[in-house]
């Protein structure tokens, strides 16, 4: 911020967020800007053919719009296709699957989403993101104190202690992993249930009986 | 696939210049606010100067095509493709000037902390165009599907009596514009100034500024 109440800022010189799994860019605008009312993010994609939005449904109940910002998108929504250049604008309903690919060089993508009738939570996912692209960078410090600095924020109760752990399996920080686990199994053993068993990226934790014993 | 663009969005001018392309109306958004603006020629308008005090709306500009010169309490930015402002003090005034004639600036706006609300500023542009060529049963409809949505919603009830005072319905304008100021009663001081209600301000019951 300018220290003025208001910022300026390119979209271009967003960070590059490789999106774990997929492979997608995210550019996090949102927290960039520390914007609370709703979702707001920009994907991008340097090649025509690369990965832009990632295939999903929004699980989180959000309505959400994307626009455009230069490039042609190919985004397929439901079962349909087609390319939007730029200044298009597109409405996705939660439930609906979408995803997009860049059908030219230098395509940039602006998400924005929100549920009707509720307060927006920023659910941290962003945060995730930024954190585990810092572990592959090799930043295992930096990362896990990103992932840390939004339990403080209390963003996500049990699931900001699930990542975290999951993290940590992955930087081979066992004994803190299991730690972790074990918080957010107190917090919630239904929804931490249902991820644990089948989790790859708590595949190094498989086999220690903490584990075990947490699993059962 | 529910897709569109830009260019192919209602353009409804307004008085100051600008023109407001309704994103969030087009789709029917309820969880978030977005709209784009545009001008009617280079060196006009395409943001009003405006606060966002009475919403207390985070707000992002985004230029999506041209360039505009903003104006932020009193500092001047010139911003093209691909750049943004952020204003997060609700309280600071800003507009901006389009430097090309086919500027199109994108803008997200809410308040933090709380459900998204349909601004009622949304309704009352969305009727201009009806109220300009004088079809008054048209703009009185788009405010009362506002007002099923905000019952009492002062400036909304204040437009309505406006477009009821003009359209001949003088009853349903003094009953509209009286439940206005009894929630705010400084509508009532606009009234006695306001042309708009030029037919009705000698009838009996016409609220007292």
């Amino acid at each position: 911020m300018t220290g003025k109440g208001y910022e300026i800022l390119a979209l271009d010189d967003l960070d590059r967020v490789p999106y774990r799994g997929s492979g997608e860019t995210l550019r996090p605008l949102r927290i960039a800007l520390g914007f609370q009312p709703f979702g707001v993010n920009v994907w991008s994609a340097e090649k025509a053919g690369d990965k832009l939005i990632p295939p999903h449904e929004e699980d989180s109940g959000h309505e959400e719009l994307y626009v455009v910002v230069r490039g042609t998108a190919r985004f397929t929504v439901g079962d349909e296709t087609r390319d939007a250049p730029a200044g298009s604008l597109i409405h996705v309903k939660a439930d609906t699957f979408r995803t997009a690919t860049a059908a030219e060089p230098n395509t940039m993508v602006l998400a924005a989403g929100g549920k009707e009738g509720e307060v927006f939570h920023g659910g941290g996912w962003e945060t995730v993101h930024i954190a585990f692209a810092r572990l592959d960078a090799g930043d295992v410090a930096g990362g896990r104190a990103i992932m840390e600095s939004t339990i403080q924020e209390g963003e996500h109760e049990w699931g900001g202690h699930y990542n975290l752990a999951c993290y940590l399996a992955i930087a081979g920080e066992t004994d803190a992993a299991l730690a972790e686990l074990r918080t957010a199994l107190e917090l919630n053993r239904e929804n931490v249930g249902k991820w644990l068993p089948h989790d790859s990226d708590l595949d190094s934790l498989r086999g220690d009986p903490r584990f075990e014993e947490l699993a059962q | 696939m529910n897709i569109t663009h830009i260019d192919e969005l209602d353009a409804i001018e307004m008085a100051d210049g600008f023109v407001w392309r309704p994103i969030r109306r087009h789709f029917d958004i309820r969880g978030f606010g977005v709209n784009a603006y545009t001008t009617l020629e280079a060196g006009g308008q395409v943001i009003e100067e405006h606060t966002e005090s009475r919403l207390e709306h985070e707000e992002i500009y985004v230029v999506l095509r041209g360039r505009a010169q903003f104006t932020v309490d009193g500092d001047e930015h010139e911003l093209g493709p691909g750049q943004l402002v952020f204003i997060r003090d609700p309280a600071l005034r800003r507009g901006a000037v389009a430097l090309d004639a086919d500027t199109v600036v994108l803008a997200l706006g809410g308040k933090p902390g709380e459900p998204h609300q349909v601004s009622a500023w949304e309704a009352m542009f969305a009727a201009v165009p009806a109220a300009r060529e004088e079809r008054w049963d048209d703009a009185i409809r788009i405010h009362e599907e506002a007002l099923e949505e905000q019952p009492n919603h002062p400036a909304l009830l204040y437009n309505l009596a406006c477009m009821e005072a003009r359209g001949g319905r003088h009853l349903d304008a003094l009953l509209h514009l009286k439940q206005a100021v009894a929630v705010e009663p400084e509508w009532a001081e606009h009234a006695a100034k306001d042309s708009d209600f030029a037919a009705i301000r000698n009838e009996p019951g016409f609220p007292a500024a």
